[in-house]
């Protein structure tokens, strides 16, 4: 059996659709095949479908949904369901909030790692507030005990220092310089080694002060 | 996710959310059936509102047994764009000297033809002016098919006639349309 160009033209579509049963396609293709007029309109055809059909929907209008829905539940209309209970959230649902959030994060974590925090060993019971109270209290006053130590350390090396710094360092009497031609005298080449032995004792003295400062217990005794 | 068929139940019990739901769902393409009917991105924004505001207020008609909710959003659809093309007619013939020349005025309108518009764009507009320029009757045949996916069963029961009908609207709809894309220098793939 064969088909003629007016059955091509009106059982095209079901070819391009594949609604065309076996047999018919056959007599379809065979047609189409033999045909120059025939093929032209259906490669023609099939060619622009496939175009058509790799157009995407055209986007929605900004703000179309919203219009339609005012216009039929109304403007202050209340919004029932799950989305009235989340609807709260939708002021803060913005990419500034969730900058401020992570930013938050951030500092808690950093704050964490400065103060020892460990997450993973809280419990439940340390969050309780009498418990986060004692817990700071105690944490602060730490703190503050050790500062004053250590300001109290810096004091008493400072005050050693201060008592042996006027031995140390004496006005050297004054040079004067001899007049051109004239030589110094033996007393006068003493001086330098003096002044190294000065040097000297106030390095010693220096590097015990510093010791004394590294054993707090001692000096306290 | 949930079937539309239980959305207008819901909706018929007054929940909202439903019908937004609903909206959500469908306004692209019953947007995109106005605007390819019509040409015009504004009366197919005013028909697409037109269209929601008659099926919210006759969704109680609606029997699912009957078939399927897009189905029966699309008959609205049609009927509703059936009336603005008989109202719109008369302007339509006294507009008739500026639909003989559309692509002038579209190559020099940024709005329509910027210059940065992509292949697929340019293909949509083409197809846009191809289709204004075949019947009613075929157009919509062949926008329901092609441009919005429906099956011959469903464009019957849209347009409400026999199923050679659809066949033949739908066939010579294409034929007509592939030959006025060729003219335009639209190339098959």
């Amino acid at each position: 059996m064969t088909w003629n160009c007016e059955q091509i033209e009106s059982r095209l579509s079901e070819y391009a659709d594949r609604l065309l049963p076996a047999d018919e396609r056959g007599y379809f293709e065979a047609h189409a095949r033999g045909c120059a007029r025939c093929g032209a309109l259906v490669s023609r055809v099939t060619g622009m479908l496939a175009r058509l059909h790799q157009l995407e929907l055209e986007a929605v209008p900004a703000g179309l949904e919203r219009r339609i829905l005012e216009q039929t539940l109304g403007p202050k209309a209340e919004r029932k369901g799950v989305r009235s209970w989340l609807g709260w959230l939708a002021p803060v649902m913005t990419q500034r909030f969730a900058y401020g959030a992570v930013t938050v994060l951030i500092t808690v974590m950093v704050l964490s790692q400065a103060f020892g925090v460990q997450w993973s060993q809280v419990e439940l019971r340390d969050l309780y507030p009498p418990n986060l109270y004692r817990a700071t209290t105690r944490k602060a006053n730490l703190v503050y005990a050790r500062g004053a130590k250590f300001v109290t350390d810096l004091r008493v090396v400072y005050e050693i220092q201060s008592r042996l710094r006027p031995e140390a360092e004496q006005p050297a009497p004054t040079e004067q310089k001899p007049a051109p031609g004239q030589s110094q005298g033996p007393e006068e080449k003493e001086q330098p080694r003096q002044q190294n032995r000065a040097n000297e004792s106030y390095g010693n003295y220096s590097l015990l002060a510093m010791t004394a400062s590294l054993m707090p217990g001692r000096m306290t005794q | 996710m949930e079937p539309d068929a239980q959305l207008v139940q819901n909706c018929l019990r007054g929940d909202g959310s439903a019908w937004e739901e609903l909206v959500r769902r469908h306004t692209r393409r019953i947007y995109n059936l106005c605007w390819r009917f019509t040409s015009s991105r504004h009366e197919a924004e005013d028909l697409t509102q037109e269209v929601f505001l008659r099926v919210y207020k006759t969704l109680g008609s609606y029997r699912s047994a009957h078939g399927g909710f897009a189905t029966w959003m699309t008959s609205v659809t049609r009927n509703l764009l059936i009336d603005h093309y008989r109202r719109t007619r008369r302007d339509r013939l006294t507009d008739s000297l500026d639909d003989a020349m559309p692509r002038l005025e579209e190559k020099h309108s940024p709005v329509r033809r910027p210059d940065q518009a992509t292949l697929a764009n340019e293909l949509s507009g083409q197809v846009q002016n191809a289709l204004k320029k075949i019947s009613p009757d075929l157009r919509e045949a062949v926008i329901l098919r092609d441009l919005q996916g429906l099956e011959y069963a469903e464009i019957q029961d849209v347009l409400g006639v026999p199923e050679g009908t659809v066949k033949s609207r739908i066939n010579r709809g294409r034929i007509e349309l592939a030959r006025l894309l060729e003219q335009m220098g639209v190339r098959p793939e």
